[in-house]
């Protein structure tokens, strides 16, 4: 890509982050605006063709707004951000404070914070009410006195929690093993058929990593049956996803020196990856892999809550009936286990370091 | 005696533009003769690397043409640029062994051009091949380090290492990064003793990059000076005066030296 094709499509995505925050800010403050002066009216916001206007027409003005700031030469934020790398060195330091996308980025915070208080119904005055205090007090009198006889049946599936999420990351292993060779971007950004295939499976694992286990356990126990099969299905496409955009970041910051010097023997490309960087990337593979299982331990328990098996599904029973000491007592198997693996992938960790 | 109308290597008119716009090369021309030590000097950012990249081809040049034994090369794609470097083996200034294999397993890497891909992947490689690795080992004398990780190694003996490497390549053509360069000075003899060896003893033709002209004058049999991708001097090591070292390097450069 030549240089000026480089700068023109930083300049685009500088317009867009630009018009985007500038639209968003129009759009939160009307929307405040009308929230804080008749709160009633909230059902006039539930048309579809008013609600698109109330976004698409803001951003409109964002954009022009954004197209008058950048014919001004004025440095936006996303100017700011998109600006290359060698024009950025060239600029003498300039503190925040002075500048304008410094007070765009602050500004676009401050108010979103304002909204956010607002969204969340934050309330000082809930939190510290005394009925409701009575209430949390109640279930954590009760949740600190564990109920012994549920002890087997709980250690039996918190057993299957953790095979859940062992099997999930064995198998996931091997996919995203080689998956990662080809969404990493130095090892396929030399041709247009490899980079399509880099953008391919890596949209698609984005994909498949921006839906939750959670979502993934309700599908599968439809279609494979509520259980652990269901959980653990779950956690394995999100475990491959996953796996995948870690392993493959880890190729991605392998170092050049060997890669030129296999490469310069006038080695092929299976050879350059298996001889210059599958010795520079097990160590960290190995790392990451044994800390995915930790989190997939920690996530067996919550997919089990929706039919995912194990911990969850025994725990979720129980809340159901507010049985919350034998809650307590699963509570406490799950934080004992949790903590186990925890310290136990740390360890590990650390040793491979 | 150099034949000096059958050039190992011509490049004419060679030009490297990088994406972010610096002109690495310009317009170079220069024949390079079989059984060469051929040696590039000039300041850091000159183009020296980029010009033995263009020659390997692990960059393509923007322009200009490249002739590797009457072969246009400048244009060659995947397998031929394989069967090229083979021929035209590399060393660098932070020799780029693959630190956790085993000196031998290093070695052997150099043949990898020759091996069927799931050959190599199985780590299966011939006797005959293991065998010639040991006698490079044993040409740079660190034979006995073949089963220690190459990790282990000084910076001289990794160097060894890397030049076993290359030669396991059977090249014809030896290009060397700045192979001193992040070495001691005492080392920097060693390294480049065995180079002026396998240049005499193999045939092999070398094109060097150095930073000393003190080590220019003891290693080279002629000499190529760049400055800002442009040749400023080719020729005789030896003339390179005072006038000549300021017009390379600078008015306020010294030169340094090496013994």
């Amino acid at each position: 890509m030549s240089n000026s094709e480089d700068k023109h499509i930083r300049h685009y995505k500088g317009f867009f982050l630009d018009s985007m925050t500038f639209g968003y800010l129009i759009l939160v403050t009307i929307w405040y605006t009308i929230l804080s002066a008749e709160s009633a009216n909230e059902e006039a916001l539930l048309n579809l063709k008013q609600i698109l206007a109330a976004i698409v027409i803001p951003i409109i003005f964002g954009g022009i707004l954004t197209y008058l700031l950048h014919k001004n030469n004025v440095t936006t934020l996303g100017l700011h951000i998109f600006e290359p790398k060698y024009i950025k060195l060239q600029k003498p330091p300039t503190s925040w404070h002075k500048t304008f996308w410094g007070w765009q980025l602050l500004i676009t915070f401050l108010i979103t914070f304002i909204i956010g208080l607002h969204v969340t119904e934050f309330s000082f005055y809930e939190l510290t009410d005394e009925s409701g205090f009575h209430g949390a007090k109640r279930i954590f009198s009760a949740l600190l006195s564990p109920e012994h006889a549920i002890l087997p049946k709980g250690i039996i599936s918190i057993i299957e929690t953790i095979y859940i999420a062992f099997m999930a990351t064995i198998v996931a292993i091997p996919f995203a093993f080689v998956f990662s060779f080809f969404s990493a971007k130095n090892i396929m950004g030399n041709s247009p058929l490899t980079l399509a295939i880099y953008f391919l499976l890596r949209t698609l694992m984005n994909i498949t990593r921006s839906i939750e286990p959670l979502i993934w356990a309700i599908i599968f126990s439809v279609w494979v049956g509520i259980g652990p099969f269901a959980g653990m299905l779950a956690l394995l496409l999100h475990s491959i996803a996953s796996l995948t955009k870690q392993y493959s970041e880890i190729i991605e910051s392998a170092e050049d020196g060997p890669i030129e010097g296999i490469l310069a023997t006038g080695a092929n490309s299976a050879q350059v990856v298996w001889y210059a960087i599958v010795p520079q990337v097990l160590l960290p593979y190995i790392a990451f892999t044994v800390y995915r299982w930790d989190i997939n331990v920690r996530m067996a328990t919550i997919i089990g809550l929706v039919g995912g098996g194990g911990i969850g599904t025994l725990l979720i029973q129980y809340q159901g009936q507010a049985m919350w000491n034998e809650v307590g007592t699963l509570a406490l198997l799950i934080i004992l286990v949790v903590w186990t693996m925890d310290t136990f992938s740390a360890y590990i960790r650390e040793a491979l370091k | 005696m150099i034949i000096q109308n059958n050039p190992i290597i011509s490049v004419k008119n060679l030009t490297k533009e990088f994406s972010s716009g610096v002109c690495a090369l310009n317009n170079i021309s220069f024949n390079v003769n079989k059984g060469e030590f051929l040696v590039v000097i000039g300041l850091s950012g000159s183009g020296k690397s980029t010009l033995m990249r263009c020659l390997n081809r692990l960059y393509d040049p923007t322009a200009g043409e490249i002739y590797f034994h009457n072969e246009e090369i400048s244009k060659l794609k995947g397998r031929a640029i394989r069967v090229l470097r083979q021929r035209m083996a590399m060393i660098f200034q932070h020799f780029n062994l693959i630190s956790r294999h085993t000196v031998l397993s290093n070695v052997l890497m150099g043949c990898l051009a020759r091996t069927s891909t799931i050959k190599s992947i199985m780590d299966f490689f011939s006797n005959d091949d293991k065998e010639l690795a040991r006698s490079y080992l044993k040409l740079v004398g660190i034979e006995d380090k073949a089963l220690e990780r190459a990790g282990q190694l000084s910076g001289g003996q990794q160097q060894r290492v890397a030049i076993a490497r290359a030669l396991m390549q059977k090249p014809e053509v030896l290009l060397a990064d700045e192979p001193v360069a992040s070495l001691d000075p005492a080392t920097c003899h060693v390294v480049l003793d065995y180079l002026e060896k396998i240049n005499r003893e193999l045939g092999l033709t070398i094109i060097c990059n150095l930073h000393f002209l003190s080590l220019v004058r003891r290693y080279a049999t002629r000499v190529i000076a760049l400055k800002s991708g442009e040749i400023v001097y080719e020729g005789d090591p030896q003339a390179i005066n005072e006038e000549w070292f300021k017009k390379i390097y600078g008015e306020t450069a010294r030169e340094i030296y090496v013994k």
